[in-house]
């Protein structure tokens, strides 16, 4: 295993790794800076040029991508009180009026150090629990695989958006876009046009559904914010000070490894829930939202602390935990790669390069934000107006030169409207994805289960793992239903 | 019609013509399916009937329970009229990028649409700036694509005696 680690280090350790690696966390952050584009749209945009990359090199520019653009998100909501990711909306609680008594400087290197932490201890986790994760995931057959991803969806679906039946109906739209094509006996299906017996190719779906609805947005609504942004103002946090948010950080970091771990969970509410255990827990809690050092840092350790760990299901069971992820399984697989528990067998030097590099992409995190610090406040005024536009040209070119395909472009401008039909509808899109990517692995495996079993439906209750994995599904079900009873007669009780 | 009865019936609509129409008129039986394997239209079918389900359930949650109302979607305080044919003339953009391809190339295409794109987010000042966006940024990536990763990008049936 020491020889294996050290070959890998070795293979990461090559000036192009470097690079690509430097080029991913620092384009990350700055996507990540600019309001209105998030890290789903980093790494989406980027999906097109890893096709003609290694394996190893591609996901590890998507996973600094990530790195930098949740980092990146603390930029805007710090500068201009607008958090350029969701899971940077707790850091705007206390950066922005940090900012506003000249201390930018200070909140941007106190988010950055709690990201920088968070993201390492995160990827300590993915060491040392995902490979554990895999061998057990290798005593499960079909009916295992199937309750395991129905299990991954329905908490997806309810987490995501305000209402689990409406993450429930995005789920199944997505099952069904996956089954267009041919299917795993050689059956056309919904093959309306020609183009379509190949099926609908991963990069211009998830594309077109996360990228272009924010340029159908601008086009009919035209809301366009204009914020002013604060100058850096005092930079240094001083010893006293980040030993009085060490706690925090060290807290949110686990919080973020833990809740990432979980799929559908990911980095926003990780955030969330170690801001709120840190405003609990400290003696200046009463500080927290008028400009608390230690409030970032709970919520930007948390928020980069999920980052890593989410990649713990990903690799050991193939299940995306979130979009992100979702889009990196899509990237494994155009790599040829499959994660999952095989993966720590058949490509174990692949895993190792992988996890090695994303440990030293944590200090690359460090230094890229450190470095670009005195650029944000620019980043941060280039007007949506002409950047969105920059965004749909990438994307059709990006997408067309995937496959020199016209056909691609038409789908992902489709799925654009479709994306905006959803936002419309209240139809949150992140089930939707995930259903797509794992829709295929979904009916193979049931299908599978059904031929082994002769046809009997309960054989996906035929085991112990499947019943651990039922009862979970109720669990999610009931607690998520439970939890929108209790928001509704909230509301109502206020309103009244 | 408000929101959530509209978006009940979309989607039991949708799953509906999907389980009813789409699925036996486009996912054939094969003659054969080797052992006990389900036949291919059992997955669509099962996702296209639990839709009707769902969707069945958000309609009758539509009419019997009082949701608060969905958050109002953010607007420059247009009329509804006005946003319905910013949303039409984007789609005829887009329609129009799709057929103008084979006719004047994937180059001269995209820098329409671009341009379109620019001028129906209502940016007017910046002429520099969208002009660099619309007309250097196709021939930039263009270049790019082609030289770095060997794309060959459509060219028009009447820009070919041009070069795009």
């Amino acid at each position: 295993m020491f020889h294996e680690i050290l070959s890998a280090l070795v293979a990461v350790a090559t000036l192009q790794n470097l690079l690509i690696m430097i080029a991913g966390i620092w384009g990350g952050v700055i996507v990540g800076a600019i309001p209105g584009m998030t890290g789903t749209m980093a790494v989406t945009l980027a999906l097109p040029f890893t096709f003609y990359m290694e394996p190893v090199p591609s996901i590890l520019l998507l996973v600094a991508l990530y790195k930098g653009s949740t980092y990146g998100g603390s930029v805007s909501a710090i500068l201009i009180k607008t958090p350029g990711t969701a899971s940077a909306a707790c850091t705007a609680l206390d950066g922005y009026p940090l900012a506003q008594q000249g201390k930018a400087g200070k909140a941007l290197n106190m988010a950055l150090y709690s990201s920088v932490i968070g993201d390492f201890i995160s990827n300590l986790s993915l060491i040392f629990f995902a490979a554990p994760l895999a061998v057990l995931a290798l005593r499960i057959g079909p009916p295992e695989f199937f309750m395991l991803m129905l299990f991954a969806l329905t908490t997806v679906a309810g987490v995501s958006g305000s209402s689990l039946l409406l993450g429930l109906v995005s789920a199944a739209l997505g099952l069904l876009l996956a089954t267009v094509g041919e299917d795993m006996y050689g059956s056309f299906r919904f093959a309306f046009t020609p183009d379509m017996q190949a099926g609908l190719s991963i990069a211009p779906v998830l594309i077109g559904l996360f990228a272009l609805p924010e340029l159908i947005k601008l086009v009919v609504m035209r809301v366009a914010k204009k914020e002013e942004a604060a100058t850096l103002g005092a930079q240094h946090v001083t010893r006293e000070e980040f030993m009085g948010s060490l706690k925090a950080i060290l807290k949110g970091s686990v919080i973020g490894s833990v809740l990432g771990a979980i799929p559908g969970i990911g980095p926003s509410s990780a955030a969330f829930f170690s801001y709120g255990e840190a405003q609990r827990s400290s003696k200046k809690g009463a500080n927290f939202g008028k400009g608390e050092l230690e409030g970032i840092a709970a919520s930007e350790s948390a928020n980069n602390g999920a980052c890593g760990a989410t990649m713990i299901p990903l690799l050991a069971l193939g299940v995306p935990g979130d979009v992100i992820t979702g889009v990196m399984l899509g990237a494994f697989m155009i790599q040829g790669l499959t994660p999952g528990p095989l993966l720590f067998q058949t490509n174990i030097h692949e895993v190792y390069m992988l996890l090695i590099g994303m440990l030293v992409s944590s200090v690359l995190l460090f230094f890229a934000g450190k470095v670009t610090m005195h650029m944000f406040s620019k980043v941060s005024h280039i007007p949506q107006t002409l950047l969105t536009p920059l965004v749909l040209l990438l994307c059709i070119f990006g997408i067309y030169s995937i496959a020199s395909s016209t056909f691609d472009v038409a789908v992902l401008l489709v799925m654009g409207v479709v994306g905006f039909g959803m936002f419309l509808l209240n139809i949150p899109a992140a089930p939707f994805l995930i259903a797509f990517i794992l829709g295929p692995m979904l009916e193979e495996n049931l299908r599978r289960a059904l031929a082994i079993s002769r046809g009997d439906v309960s054989v996906l209750l035929s085991s112990p793992i499947t019943w651990i994995f039922a009862v979970l599904i109720l669990f999610v079900l009931t607690i998520t239903v439970r939890r929108e009873i209790q928001k509704t007669k909230t509301e109502r009780r206020l309103a009244q | 019609m408000p929101k959530p009865v509209l978006r009940g019936l979309i989607i039991v609509a949708f799953f509906a013509l999907t389980a009813f129409v789409l699925v036996p008129a486009y996912v054939p039986r094969p003659a054969f399916i080797p052992g006990f394997a389900p036949p291919p239209d059992m997955w669509p079918r099962t996702v296209a009937l639990a839709g009707i389900v769902l969707g069945a359930l958000a309609l009758l949650f539509a009419f019997t329970r009082e949701r608060p109302a969905d958050e109002p979607v953010e607007t420059d305080g247009s009329s509804p009229a006005r946003m319905v044919a910013r949303f039409a003339g984007l789609m005829v953009a887009f329609v129009l990028f799709l057929v103008a391809i084979p006719l004047l190339g994937f180059l001269v295409a995209t820098m329409l649409l671009t341009l379109c794109i620019v001028l129906m987010t209502g940016e007017r000042g910046n002429h520099v700036w969208i002009a660099l966006l619309a007309f250097g940024g196709p021939i930039l990536l263009q270049l790019f694509f082609h030289s770095a990763l060997g794309t060959q990008f459509p060219k028009g049936v009447l820009t070919k005696p041009f070069g795009f």
